[in-house]
């Protein structure tokens, strides 16, 4: 019995899986993927290779070559996460510091690389790539002993030799010294007596160890036998930190001079600029630097030899303002007879997260790799085609009096009527080509469509970026650069926060970002137009004090805006813009302290037109021994609507939910003498404060996730015990009874609920949870599950569901749940993204279209994908390969046929009262 | 009796005479008194009546019958008991509404209290159409039959906040 069970659930599962997958011809149809490689952080423009390309390795522990013509990518290789994955060096061969002294191997010979990569400090792994493809070709590997101070280690690549550089702040430096591709020590470690180091004044260039003291720099040659110490003197004390400039050995910049510590490298004097890079042209070392002024970037030349200026090489242009401030990285030089300064790419890092191309004197392309970091997203609909505005117009006129009806029957007709005239007039002039010109927005295509699938996708960045993106097609419509606004303490983010929607046709969408001021730490408030791009309403409002929490109030009445209510650092309360004060009467806010695991619910108020707050409550989950740290925490989403308010049983009765809206998710985890570590749920109403239900695991840490919805929490974590992920689900019921059908008020607090609860196995690492979302719903929910291998799996909640029998009951049975099975399936069939594997998956977001069967999936990572998901398939929708012809055919000849065989039977009929 | 007599008589026969006399003398040997027996008449009658008692109680009478059909067909939800409970469920309500034809059959003097036992059986009847329904779960009869009607609670607090920003 039990096997025919498992059975049973085991074809329902699959069969369920099925139904979610894509058609072969719907690849891509419905979604798109954007590949990133993060912040620039090394790069090496090639472009007298046989195959020009440009290598780069960034802050997200990517290396990759980019297509010089395009910036496309033509490989990348994601390495491992950070620390391990932390990129020290990379160094291509044929290009060292002193590229004459490079023994660059022959290309196949078992010494050689084409590029070297060192990553990690514990171990450090040092790896040999084909450029070619991006192939892995060897790797050796490196433990130290004391792994804490080698995360301070450099490294430097000089002829063949690789030297791991360990400093000892305030006392000495480790040098060791390996054959590059081999891994072979070459001796023992020296060290060098070198008191004065520290971590903040000190920086490697080349093979010189160069730290500011004061008003000089002092520096050391660690390659060199003699461990000579070079003083240089400088004209003042630097301000900022020293960089060393790639390229030239022993040659830093101090405050935007370079500056040689190097007798055998001399450099120009006199030059002052932001960024510097040393590349070849004409067969002669060049300085470039670049500098950008009041939107117009500059980029001048030097010949090292002797200071005199390349003018090939001189450009200006002008630089757009959302890249924000670039910083020149590399450049190279195709070499030809006679090259010209037209032959030369340069390629910058911006603050914006961008890599800029730069050729001849414009931008030849850029790259937005602050996607790779998108911290926020909301999709915004789409404004209306103008005719159908006026028509929005008059439904709102219609609705509005319904006293004068009788008169506004008359008045709505007239209004139809003209309505008509002038959309047939605007056609008409449309076709004959004297129509009034487009707007942009209807240029672009960005009109909504029936279905309220097309929507733009904003994503705000952790660089201030923010992106407005084409959800159907990926093209991005507007980029905006917010310099200076960072995001909030205890890893909290920037928030993006739609004010007003599309609805509301003549007034625009209104979003708005809110931040910290990087400079003191002040909140930023940043408006703008979701559709346009534009800065809107106000636009950057710097607050004067710090922002502890905010919420969302609800909409005024003459513009349609929601209210931000900002709680600050003294717990006074304020709202923007203000006209929406009064809304804020009557809310809660709650704060929740992460290290401390305490929260506090505040109530606001208004009267006299004065706003105050009040602390009503306080929690403590920090256990008895007050270690418990807030690790997630988890409400449910503002715009759910629950359809369904209860579940039907084996015997048809009800088992009502208990949907709360106002309680909140919190897990805390603490280590443990007995049980290594421990991690407490607490489920707390946030208006009342009060416990509703706590559950703890032994033995369990993170990762985790956490999704909050309608009556159900899911969450994933980690067994220590087991070493493997587990999934736990919690439904919460308020009985066969509801205390209070119509209103739901947390402070006449209804009976504590019954809560069902099961655990799953999930053979996957779980990165990211989220549940779909629809219009009204009435669509089944489905828990989206992003993995450590970056794919993202549907997973049914009839699945997850707790009140999965154990034993074969036919209650269960009746009820529809699958029998209990331990592990989960994650069959292929249901990975909504196929083989479009999202690389370092971190988030997904989801949001309702205007078909109550789909729901809109944005998942983020260092790649983005952006699709639709339809949990129990598209049920309002005809099928794509719906047959119209065919319908219509039949339509008309059975229409037809009738016809004929009526005024046959009527002629019959004639015949016969003849007969 | 004897007008229906005349009037069947009628039919057959086309009185030539006109005469308004109708006392014409009987024939010879013709003794009325012996052609009409009273105890006939009255046997007669009570056969109508108890053809007509068994028409209103033919409902009741068939309800072991649907008893029987009922216990057999199951509660199974297939297109044959349905069928077997639809008919069982409307033949008996277009009965009731089909009682004043029916009845008309039978009127005499107990005709009321015949129609007052031929409607409560079709009642019966339909009682007990109902009941497999019921029994079937056609009928919205539990609270999870109107669930989707159910109203979600209006929120009467909101809330806002999280983790703190400082």
């Amino acid at each position: 019995m039990q096997e025919k069970w498992l059975l049973a659930g085991l074809s329902v599962a699959l069969l369920l899986g099925t139904c979610s997958a894509l058609y072969e011809d719907q690849i891509k149809k419905f979604d798109w993927r954007g590949v990133n490689v993060g912040a620039l952080k090394q790069s090496r423009v090639d472009l007298n290779h046989f195959q020009p390309r440009i290598l780069v390795s960034t802050h997200e522990g990517v290396v990759a070559s980019l297509c010089v013509k395009t910036g496309e990518l033509v490989w990348r290789q994601v390495l491992e996460q950070k620390p391990r994955g932390d990129i020290k060096l990379l160094q291509v061969s044929g290009f060292s510091d002193d590229s004459s002294e490079t023994a660059a191997a022959p290309m196949g010979s078992n010494l050689g690389f084409d590029m070297l990569t060192v990553q990690g400090h514990a171990p450090a792994l040092v790896r040999g790539w084909n450029t070619n493809m991006g192939a892995l070709e060897w790797e050796w590997s490196i433990m130290p002993i004391n792994t804490e101070r080698a995360q301070d280690a450099l490294w430097i690549y000089s002829k063949s030799v690789l030297y791991h550089v360990l400093p000892a702040w305030r006392s000495h430096l480790e040098v060791t010294a390996y054959f590059a591709s081999s891994g072979h020590s070459t001796g023992s470690t020296s060290k060098v007596i070198a008191p004065w180091i520290t971590q903040e004044s000190c920086t490697l260039s080349g093979t010189f160890y160069v730290c500011t003291e004061g008003k000089q720099l002092i520096s050391l040659d660690l390659v060199s036998k003699s461990g000579q110490v070079i003083r240089t003197s400088l004209e003042t004390e630097p301000k900022g930190k020293t960089q060393a400039l790639m390229g030239l050995n022993g040659v830093v910049i101090v405050d935007g001079k370079p500056i040689s510590v190097n007798k055998d490298q001399s450099i120009c004097g006199g030059l002052q600029s932001s960024s510097y890079a040393v590349g070849s042209f004409n067969y002669r070392k060049i300085l470039a630097y670049a500098d950008l002024s009041s939107g117009i970037l500059r980029i001048n030349a030097l010949y090292l030899d002797n200071c005199a200026p390349a003018a090939d090489l001189e450009q200006s242009l002008v630089f757009p303002e959302h890249f924000g401030t670039p910083s020149l990285n590399n450049f190279d030089c195709k070499q030809k007879r006679n090259g010209e300064g037209k032959n030369c790419m340069f390629l910058f890092s911006t603050t914006s997260e961008s890599i800029v191309a730069v050729q001849q004197g414009r931008v030849r392309w850029s790259r937005e790799e602050a996607l790779a970091n998108v911290i926020d997203s909301q999709f915004v609909d789409l404004p209306l085609a103008d005719s159908e505005g006026t028509l929005e117009n008059e439904m709102k006129g219609k609705a509005g009096d319904f006293t004068s009806f009788e008169r506004d029957i008359a008045s709505a007709f007239l209004r139809r009527i003209t309505t008509q005239a002038v959309q047939i007039r605007s056609l008409f002039l449309h076709v004959i080509g004297l129509g009034p010109p487009p707007t942009d927005t209807q240029r672009a295509g960005l009109v909504r469509d029936s279905f309220g699938l097309h929507k733009m996708l904003v994503l705000l960045t952790r660089a201030g970026k923010i992106f407005g993106i084409d959800n159907v097609s990926g093209k991005h419509h507007w980029q905006l650069y917010l310099s200076n606004v960072i995001g909030f303490a205890n890893d909290e983010q920037m928030r993006l926060i739609v004010q007003r929607s599309a609805k509301h046709f003549p007034l625009q969408p209104l979003c708005t970002i809110l931040g910290k001021n990087a400079v003191n730490g002040n909140g930023v408030l940043y408006r703008f137009n979701p559709i346009t791009g534009k800065v809107a309403e106000g636009g950057l409002v710097q607050l004067d004090y710090k922002i502890k929490q905010l919420s969302l109030l609800g909409e005024t009445e003459n513009d349609f805006v929601k209210g931000i209510l900002l709680l600050d650092a003294s717990n006074k309360v304020h709202v923007y813009p203000e006209h929406a004060t009064p809304l804020a009467d009557g809310m809660y806010l709650y704060t929740a302290d992460v290290k401390s695991a305490e929260l506090a619910g505040y109530f606001v108020k208004y009267a006299g037109g004065q706003l105050s707050s009040t602390h009503i409550w306080n929690a403590r989950l920090g256990g008895h021994n007050s270690e418990q740290q807030i690790i997630g925490v988890a409400g449910k989403n503002p715009i759910e609507h629950v359809h369904s308010q209860g579940r039907v049983l084996g015997d048809r009765s009800v088992l009502y939910k208990y949907i709360n809206p106002n309680l909140v998710a919190f897990v805390t985890q603490a280590p443990d003498s007995t049980h290594k570590s421990v991690l407490n749920l607490y489920l707390v109403d946030v208006v009342s404060g009060s416990v509703v239900f706590t559950m703890t695991h032994r033995k369990v840490r993170a990762p985790l996730s956490i999704v909050h919805s309608e009556n159900w929490l899911a969450y994933s974590y980690f067994n220590e015990k087991l070493r493997r992920t587990e999934i736990t689900t919690i439904e919460l019921y308020e009985g066969k009874t509801q205390a209070n059908s119509s209103v739901w008020s947390s402070l006449q607090a209804p009976p504590m609920p019954l809560v069902e609860r099961q655990s799953y196995i999930l053979p996957t690492i779980v990165e990211a949870l989220r549940e779909t979302i629809t219009e009204r719903g009435i669509t089944n929910k489905h828990v989206l599950i992003g993995t450590a291998s970056g794919s993202i799996v549907e997973m049914p909640w009839h699945l997850l569901d707790p009140r999965r029998p154990i034993a074969s009951t036919t209650q269960g049975r009746e009820e529809g749940a699958i029998p209990y099975i331990p592990e989960l399936p994650l069959p292929t069939e249901s990975h909504i993204n196929y083989n479009q594997t999202v690389a370092r998956l971190r988030n997904i977001y989801t949001a309702p279209s205007g078909l109550e069967s789909t729901c809109l999936v944005v998942a983020t990572g260092l790649d983005l994908f952006v699709t639709r998901v339809a949990p129990s398939k598209t049920f309002d929708l005809l099928k794509e390969d719906f047959d119209y012809i065919l319908i219509s055919i039949v339509l008309v000849a059975l229409t037809s046929g009738s016809l004929i065989v009526k005024h046959l039977a009527s002629r019959k009929l004639l015949k016969q009262a003849w007969k | 009796m004897s007008a229906k007599q005349n009037s069947k008589k009628f039919k057959w026969a086309l009185d030539f005479t006109g005469s308004k006399n109708a006392d014409i003398p009987s024939p010879l040997g013709y003794n009325p008194s012996a052609l009409v027996n009273q105890s006939e008449v009255v046997r007669d009658q009570r056969l109508v009546i108890k053809k007509s008692w068994d028409l209103a109680l033919g409902p009741l009478k068939n309800i072991p019958m649907n008893l029987f059909i009922m216990y057999m067909s199951g509660n199974s939800i297939s297109i044959f008991p349905i069928m077997m409970v639809g008919m069982m469920l409307i033949r008996p309500i277009k009965a009731i509404f089909t009682t004043q034809v029916t009845s008309k059959m039978a009127e005499g003097a107990q005709g009321t209290g015949q129609r007052i036992v031929y409607f409560l059986g079709n009642l019966a009847n339909v009682a007990l159409a109902l009941y497999k329904c019921h029994s079937m779960g056609l009928l919205p009869t539990h609270a999870s039959d109107w669930l989707a009607f159910v109203q979600p609670q209006t929120r009467l607090e909101y809330y806002g906040g999280g983790v703190s920003f400082v």
